[in-house]
């Protein structure tokens, strides 16, 4: 049971080193994304049931899985796409002004 | 249907109609963005007038368990809180966005339905993504005037504010996991076979997560960055309902799910006064030395907060009132000085404070206007500032925080001398001749309308009182809230 929360430790605070160390846009927006996976991770681990089927109400479907943590994953997936798509737009507009992705040159250039 | 599922979905058809408008009929924007937002304060009315006593709306054909919409007196307060800006907002950016109205429109209404969603959700995660909509959308009107500056701001703005949501979203799943309920309702019940260590964890996810988004200090560092070159109405309608609703949805989680007693039992409610204090202290220190009159007023709103979470926080009936009191006063305040600094801005490309010099003499009434609404927030009587902050200030010494009373003391005339450095310079002789762009009267009757409440609330509280007073019955006390939601 323990080794999948384990995973998903050492992913969240792997994904929140790179948000708070880095200095490249780039590699902030993928800390972004490995935070987000670690929580989409967490939550089917919230829903699984040993041995649980799909989530569905019919004869023949005795053992299912917990519907909503899978409902909730797909709007988190929706909502960190989304996300991940503005910041990745932004970069791209920092880098037309300034000509870097580096955090410290564009302090500088900022004067 | 109810009038609070409308709310939501109102602002969000006229986001969606305002896309197609600008692709094909160019024409009907205009009557589009006013006739929605009239019909929108309609709707505002009546579901405030319907908040007493609370309301379920139960949404789709599920029973109890389904997804519910409430109004209780507290949503109430943010509801009037929208009807009262919106409309300055809609008749003031008109006006002063000369391009792009309709990408501009589109977000601002995205942004109230994200808004009022959170104010009425009675689910913890439908908090969370109504959160996510108002905050991504605000992150795109901040961005709107696309200078150097608004986008290293707004970068600054998204990264920050999804590391709190981040936050928020892992305290949410980890009470599924323990509770398996998402409703606000059932959690505390559920919650009380809990550890009392695994409630604090919790509890500390939640707090670091909406923190950021509140802006206390040191998690403010995207505030002043966002609002320094982002268009002036949308810095009303951010530091006047995005930031407050940021502290709604701590104060329901909290108040709702963990109960009063628990945050004091955890000395939560002693560490965020005393972490109130701290932040406003600073932030009135940061304020003085700005010179860019919407960084000023960026570091203000981060003190006012402080203000606001330290009566909220107290954890008495006096202090809820108080806090809530504040929330209300602080959004017409800022509001005010926001449109003021707007019309300098757009009149003259007035930036910093030097370069108001002398604007007293031309604009008369609008400078008397930055005058009452910047003695209101540093809180001198008549005006509404004073009451609220006096009534946070009785509220703390009645809960024994003694030394919180002094420095507010402090704060005060901290908060005096950068308002009375701004208005000196106003009002100093200038013999230069400036080239003015003249400010229409859409511009300048929104200003005056909120110039004039601070000073119609700092008279007549009684009036947004009685909405107020109301609000600890359902918030100190869970119970009642837990009932009405259950459908007792």
């Amino acid at each position: 049971m323990e080794i999948p929360y384990v995973v998903v430790i050492i992913l969240f605070c792997l994904g929140m080193y790179t948000i708070i160390t880095k200095k490249n846009l780039i590699k902030i927006v993928i800390g972004v994304t490995i935070v987000e996976s670690s929580l989409i991770l967490l939550l089917m681990l919230v829903g699984y049931i040993p041995g649980g089927t799909a989530p569905i109400l019919d004869k023949g479907y005795e053992l299912v899985v917990d519907p909503i943590p899978q409902a909730l994953a797909l709007t988190t997936i929706v909502i960190g796409g989304s996300v991940t798509a503005v910041m990745l737009a932004m970069v791209i507009k920092v880098h037309k002004r300034y000509r870097t992705l580096n955090i410290d040159e564009i302090r500088k250039l900022r004067g | 249907m109810e009038a609070a599922v409308w709310v939501i979905i109102l602002p969000l058809l006229t986001a969606f109609f305002l896309g197609i408008s600008k692709l094909y009929f160019k024409r009907i924007f205009f009557p589009l963005v006013t006739g929605s937002a009239i019909i929108y304060l309609f709707l505002l009315i009546l579901v405030i007038t319907n908040s007493y006593p609370p309301k379920v709306y139960s949404i789709g054909d599920w029973d109890l368990l389904g997804i519910n919409l409430m109004v209780d007196p507290f949503s109430a307060l943010f509801l009037l809180m929208i009807a009262i800006l919106f409309f300055p907002f809609i008749i003031f950016s008109m006006k002063y966005n000369k391009f792009m109205k309709h990408d501009y429109f589109i977000f601002a209404y995205l942004m109230i339905a994200g808004i009022s969603g959170m104010v009425l959700t009675a689910d913890l995660f439908n908090l969370y993504v109504f959160m996510e909509v108002s905050s991504l959308s605000s992150c795109a009107l901040s961005l709107y005037k696309k200078t150097d500056r608004g986008i290293e701001g707004t970068f600054k703005y998204l990264i920050m504010s999804t590391v709190g949501s981040f936050f928020i979203l892992l305290a949410t799943i980890l009470t599924y996991y323990l509770t398996g309920t998402l409703n606000m309702a059932e959690i505390p019940l559920a919650f009380e076979d809990i550890p009392f260590k695994i409630k604090s964890t919790l509890m500390t996810f939640f707090v670091f997560g909406y923190a950021v988004k509140v802006g206390l200090i040191p998690l403010h560092a995207w505030l002043p960055d966002a609002y320094e070159d982002s268009p002036i109405p949308y810095n009303v309608l951010s530091s006047g309902l995005v930031l407050k609703s940021a502290v709604y949805a701590l104060i329901r989680v909290l108040y709702i799910m963990f109960g009063v007693d628990f945050l004091d039992e955890s000395r939560l409610l002693n560490i965020v006064v005393f972490w109130g204090v701290i932040t406003f202290i600073i932030a009135h220190c940061l304020a003085y030395q700005q010179s860019n009159l919407n960084r000023l007023l960026a570091y203000s709103t981060v003190a006012q907060i402080a203000y606001i979470m330290i009566g909220l926080f107290v954890g008495t009936e006096a202090g809820l009132i108080a806090g809530s009191f504040h929330i209300l006063n602080h959004a017409i305040m800022k509001g005010t000085l926001f449109l003021v600094v707007g019309i300098f801005h757009y009149s003259i490309a007035a930036v910093e404070i030097k370069d108001i010099k002398g604007l007293g003499y031309k604009f008369p009434i609008l400078s008397f206007t930055f005058v009452v609404a910047s003695f209101a927030i540093v809180g001198l009587p008549p005006f509404n500032g004073f009451l609220s902050k006096w009534l946070i200030v009785e509220a703390a010494l009645e809960a024994g925080f003694v030394y919180v009373a002094f420095f507010i003391l402090v704060g005060t005339f901290l908060s005096l001398t950068y308002y009375l450095k701004v208005i000196v310079t106003l009002y100093t002789k200038n013999e230069q001749e400036l080239e003015m762009e003249k400010a229409g009267l859409s511009l300048k009757l929104p200003t005056i309308f909120l110039g004039s409440l601070c000073i119609v609330f700092g008279i007549v509280p009684s009036l947004p009182l009685s909405l107020i007073n109301k609000i600890p019955e359902f918030l100190l006390d869970n119970e009642d809230y837990i009932r009405i939601l259950l459908g007792g």
